[in-house]
């Protein structure tokens, strides 16, 4: 894979220096090593702090949604890999305005261990958190078994609709449980048709052959359920839709906003021509959807491929999802 | 081994850990690429070298100490296996708060503690195949250990039985999970750098 980058080891750093080199009404690297990224103003006093954090390789994820009225600051890991427990720690005092910090993230062990970690240490100086996982990739484990799925594109909703509601002056425990109801109303599924390649590594991820597509793919090339024959844009589709209302049923008149997302190399066309068929399939079903999103949100470096993400909306949810919104890569 | 813990015995044992994670880190990475992503050696080398600059300016109290320890542990990488040790670590600095020693009696039930507090962090179970199986052996061989001298030579003996007793199950957590029945036959790169790190206290 051809790559345009410098020393692989800096690769992560001169990435996160570019980004506010570009946005400096946005961002601002922070912490001893630069590895965290808060909004361009700080932390606001009073408001409640939303934390995120995991593996670079994802823009938009994680770092990108730090902005007004999403999140507040980020600790940035090295491609597919966690933050350390100092960073995520630089963080969350990063986000601090008095007010307690929310922890939302991906369900991925070291990052789910790092931030525990992290939060008992802030604890110790008075800070107050709480967590809400994002566990939103319905391929991963069966819904008996939720508590252990991996959190993906879906965590773009939990950032704005809990970041919403903490920017409207919510307490913790408030924002904490509005961000649990969006991710528990979000699922998300992917399908993947090229690897990707880490920097550090040199080499792709995984292996998939030139005729092959794997349905349900996590996006560090972990397992899914389905690989095979690369089929067309309405069968891929069709597998993904099942799998989404199998796992969340919609009935008419519910109202849903859906997501389709490219994992990085697969082009808005493509992603247009398979929203095309989702909105039939929810259109049959008696289904309003409300503010579609299709475009990059939650990538995988290089990878060919895409998701698609249902977030199922109750009037709260809904307005927070208007309200608006502000980083580099999403305005509402 | 010392009669008892202080913050100089402990401030030795850093150098020595230290000095063992960069011997053995090709091995420990080789090991961990089977079953992992191969950086555990880099991942221990990197977090002993953060808490080996700390040594000379750790406190008497050994409480301090250990917590100075544990951050240093976990400052620089995001690794599991870091963070799982400076739990460990943690856990130890809270239970010996504002002391400046500890018997050596007392070390065996402070490492249960730290043990109990990495299998909360970690969420895994003993009989895993993890690190936590070879702590677990530690425990129960300090807790019979007569002597000080005795201590180490029954912990390495009691690991080495327990990476040899494991070796042909399948690891049910972790990243070598992923791996499932690959890992039968191969040794968790997580015991064999505890043991490792045990073999450098010598």
């Amino acid at each position: 894979m051809k790559k345009i980058l410098n020393d692989p080891f800096r690769y992560v750093d001169e990435m996160l220096e570019g980004l506010c080199a570009a946005h400096p009404q946005h961002y601002q690297q922070r912490g001893p090593h630069g590895r965290v990224i808060a909004r361009a103003g700080g932390a606001v006093s009073g408001k409640v702090g939303l934390v995120t954090g995991g593996g670079s390789g994802h823009l938009p994820v994680f770092t990108g949604y730090v902005g007004k009225g999403l999140l507040d600051a980020c600790a940035i890991g090295d491609v597919f890999a966690s933050p350390s427990v100092d960073q995520m720690a630089d963080a969350i005092h990063a986000a601090d305005g008095g007010a307690g910090v929310l922890l939302i993230y991906g369900n991925y062990g070291g990052d789910v261990m790092n931030f525990d970690m992290a939060a008992e240490m802030v604890d110790m100086e008075g800070i107050a958190t709480e967590t809400a996982l994002v566990a939103d990739d319905v391929a991963s484990a069966p819904l008996a078994e939720r508590e252990k799925r991996r959190g993906v594109a879906g965590m773009v909703y939990g950032f704005k609709l809990a970041g919403a509601k903490a920017e409207a002056g919510a307490d913790l425990p408030t924002v904490a449980a509005t961000a649990r109801k969006a991710l528990d109303a979000t699922r998300s599924i992917g399908v993947a048709l090229t690897p990707c390649t880490v920097p550090q590594v040199g080499k792709p991820t995984f292996q998939l052959g030139e005729d092959e597509m794997e349905i349900g793919m996590g996006i560090h090339g972990e397992p899914g359920i389905q690989r095979g024959k690369l089929q067309t844009a309405d069968e891929i589709a069709s597998t993904m839709v099942d799998a989404l209302l199998e796992d969340m049923p919609l009935a008419s008149g519910d109202r849903v906003s859906v997501m389709c997302n490219s994992l990085g190399a697969t082009p808005p066309e493509e992603l247009y021509i398979v929203h095309r068929y989702v909105a039939g399939r929810l259109r049959e079903l008696g289904a309003e959807i409300v503010m579609p999103l299709v475009g990059r949100y939650a990538t995988s470096m290089e990878m060919a491929g895409m998701s698609v993400t249902f977030c199922r909306l109750d009037e709260e949810l809904e307005q927070l999802l208007q309200a608006p919104c502000d980083c580099a890569f999403w305005r509402v | 081994m010392a009669e008892s813990l202080t913050t100089e015995v402990l401030r030795d044992a850093i150098r020595r850990l230290s000095a063992q994670a960069e011997s053995c880190a090709d091995e420990l990475s080789a090991i961990d690429g089977a079953l992992g992503d191969g950086d555990l050696g880099v991942t221990l080398v990197r977090g002993m070298r953060s808490v080996a600059e700390q040594a000379d300016d750790l406190p008497p109290d050994l409480g301090a100490a250990l917590l100075q320890c544990a951050k240093a542990l976990v400052s620089l990488s995001g690794s599991t296996y870091g963070t799982l040790l400076a739990t460990g670590v943690m856990s130890a600095a809270k239970a010996v708060r504002g002391r400046t020693e500890v018997g050596w009696r007392e070390t065996a039930d402070l490492l249960g503690g730290a043990l109990e507090a990495m299998q909360r962090r970690g969420k895994a179970e003993l009989g895993d195949k993890t690190v936590l199986d070879a702590v677990a052996a530690t425990v129960e061989a300090l807790r019979l250990a007569e002597t000080p001298d005795a201590m180490l030579p029954a912990a390495r003996q009691a690991v080495r039985e327990a990476i040899a007793e494991f070796r042909d199950r399948a690891a049910r957590q972790g990243r070598a999970r992923m791996f499932g029945e690959n890992s039968v036959g191969k040794d968790d790169p997580g015991m064999v750098a505890w043991l490792r790190l045990l073999e450098g206290l010598a």
